[in-house]
């Protein structure tokens, strides 16, 4: 009984936690809008190059890896808008505090800095929500004709909220690495390319050898955005294997909490190295 | 000359020490500079693999645009493109003040104190790059070489004028360090053959903003097939370095000293 009520005056606290962070990063970051409206220019004129490239593959075929024209550019329309959605710094941002030892104050704080930092991000994405992906989904709509309609909307939006928070979990663990290397610039780097080329974001994964599709399937990072993008157009496929969506949004939830499972084990140990003087 | 070169050098070693504190991460970020940098040309490779093509270009020619293009990279980013976060982080914490008051010209300031260690990354694949389609590719002659170094000369003065735009951007632009995906994104048109573009946007990229001669236009001289527009993309490249010298002035002159 005192649990449940504990539980009770818990989950307020917590919102209310969540949503004054949310709310301050949001009033933050709005005093750097110009920097994140950049987006609006860098979004369409990189996918204007995708859109080039790609009639040019298509020129003469009709089909490419099972994909048409329009799929293809329907793909890199989502993954663009996916990346809008579910990007975050959590990484750079705990790696500086601990460099800096920084970090310090987080711990005497009475909310773990993980749900802080999620917090944040949720009010930073909230102002990208006005300021990058509607701007950009209403170009890649009207100006670039690209669909990006959800086949089935109430798996695709479930799909990009767990993308949203697996992508934050992937990213606080590499930050964690700073408890290790204190300068962690190039080991974030290496995972963030890893993650770009597994996660299906240069180019979709059915392109590689089945054989590394083989090793893909099984790694979290398709996850991150080739599933949702699956999800999103309504068909999942990779190295040969086909999976209704209920079924890889599942597996998305499962990568989730062994993602937490992994935060939780690297926060353990790395948090018994943390000195708070810095380097 | 001799006194600036030694000044360079001083800060190249400078730079080098500094970066030398956290060993391992250096060579972690060089490593992966070169892997970034190796994403166009892996999706090249895929849609060659997968049994497309760019209609006209066979794979190691289109590689070898993307290694002339990673080249001109590769030897701007280390050697004089850091005076872009140079300038923007300086501005941004207020001591841009102390370039001001040395005895030297505050661009010269600007480029010896960013030699940036970890983009020599870019330059190894660059080269590596370049060497492997180069090879694949019937021999160049000599008058083709000669073509190719005097046209690399004019990417390297449109990178160097890209950079100071972009640093005299971060002079007003305050902190603003999205001028690099600004420039990322204008110059990715370069990565490709200029054929695939539409005639109008081949004509903007070769005759307006310098972007084909980043790339496509040095490539093809030593595939022995000189892109439409070279001299046109010569004069444009230099007309661009004047402008940016002129832009990087004007700047300059507009900077409050109050930091960000």
């Amino acid at each position: 009984m005192s649990t449940q009520s504990g539980i009770k005056k818990q989950v307020p606290y917590l919102f209310s936690v969540l949503k004054a962070t949310a709310f301050s990063t949001y009033k933050e970051w709005a005093a750097y809008r110009s920097q994140m409206a950049v987006t609006i220019f860098v979004g369409p004129v990189f996918f204007l190059t995708q859109m080039f490239i790609w009639r040019a593959v298509y020129a003469t075929r009709t089909t490419l890896n099972g994909l048409t024209l329009e799929q293809m550019l329907t793909y890199y329309g989502i993954i663009s808008v996916i990346g809008y959605l579910t990007y975050d710094s959590a990484d750079w941002d705990l790696q500086w505090l601990i460099r800096t030892g920084s970090f310090l104050t987080f711990m005497l704080r009475p909310v773990s800095h993980c749900y802080y930092a999620f917090a944040q991000k949720i009010g930073h994405r909230l102002l990208a929500l006005w300021v990058e992906l509607l701007p950009i989904y209403l170009i890649f709509f009207f100006v670039f004709k690209i669909p990006l309609v959800p086949a089935e909307p109430g798996w695709a939006l479930l799909s990009l909220t767990f993308s949203f928070v697996l992508v934050f979990l992937t990213n606080y663990c590499i930050g964690l690495s700073a408890f290790w290397l204190t300068k962690t610039e190039g080991i974030r780097r290496a995972l963030l390319v890893l993650l770009d080329l597994c996660a299906g974001m240069l180019i979709p994964l059915t392109f590689f050898p089945t054989g590394m599709q083989k090793v893909l399937f099984y790694l979290p990072f398709q996850f991150i955005s080739y599933v949702p993008t699956r999800v999103f157009i309504g068909h999942y496929e990779l190295a040969g294997i086909t999976l209704s969506i209920p079924q890889v949004v599942g597996l998305q939830l499962v990568a989730i909490l062994v993602m937490f499972a992994l935060y939780r084990l690297l926060w353990h140990l790395g948090i018994k190295r943390f000195t708070g003087v810095g380097a | 000359m001799k006194t600036n070169l030694r000044i360079y050098l001083a800060g190249v070693k400078t730079a080098l020490a500094s970066r030398m504190a956290y060993r391992g991460d250096f060579l972690m970020s060089m490593l992966i500079m070169l892997l970034v940098e190796m994403a166009a040309p892996l999706i090249t490779f895929l849609i060659y693999e997968n049994g497309a093509t760019f209609p006209g270009w066979n794979m190691y020619e289109a590689l070898l645009i993307q290694g002339v293009f990673l080249l001109g990279k590769g030897i701007a980013y280390p050697f004089f493109f850091g005076i872009v976060w140079n300038t923007i982080e300086r501005v941004r914490e207020g001591t841009f003040d102390l370039l001001l008051i040395k005895p030297k010209s505050v661009l010269f300031m600007a480029i010896v104190t960013a030699f940036d260690s970890e983009d020599l990354g870019k330059l190894i694949g660059g080269v590596t790059l370049f060497t492997l389609s180069l090879k694949r590719l019937p021999a160049p002659g000599w008058g083709e070489w000669l073509q190719f170094f005097l046209l690399f000369a004019v990417t390297l003065m449109v990178l160097f004028g890209y950079g100071l735009i972009m640093a005299g951007l971060g002079i007003v632009w305050i902190g603003n360090f999205r001028v690099y995906d600004i420039f990322s994104s204008i110059t990715n048109f370069g990565l490709y053959p200029t054929a695939i573009f539409s005639k109008p946007l081949q004509t903007i990229i070769t005759l307006i903003i310098p972007i084909a001669i980043l790339g496509s236009v040095p490539a093809t001289v030593l595939l022995g097939r000189p892109s439409a527009g070279t001299l046109g993309a010569v004069g444009v490249g230099l007309l661009f370095l004047l402008f940016s010298l002129v832009f990087w002035q004007w700047m300059l002159k507009k900077y409050t000293s109050v930091g960000g």
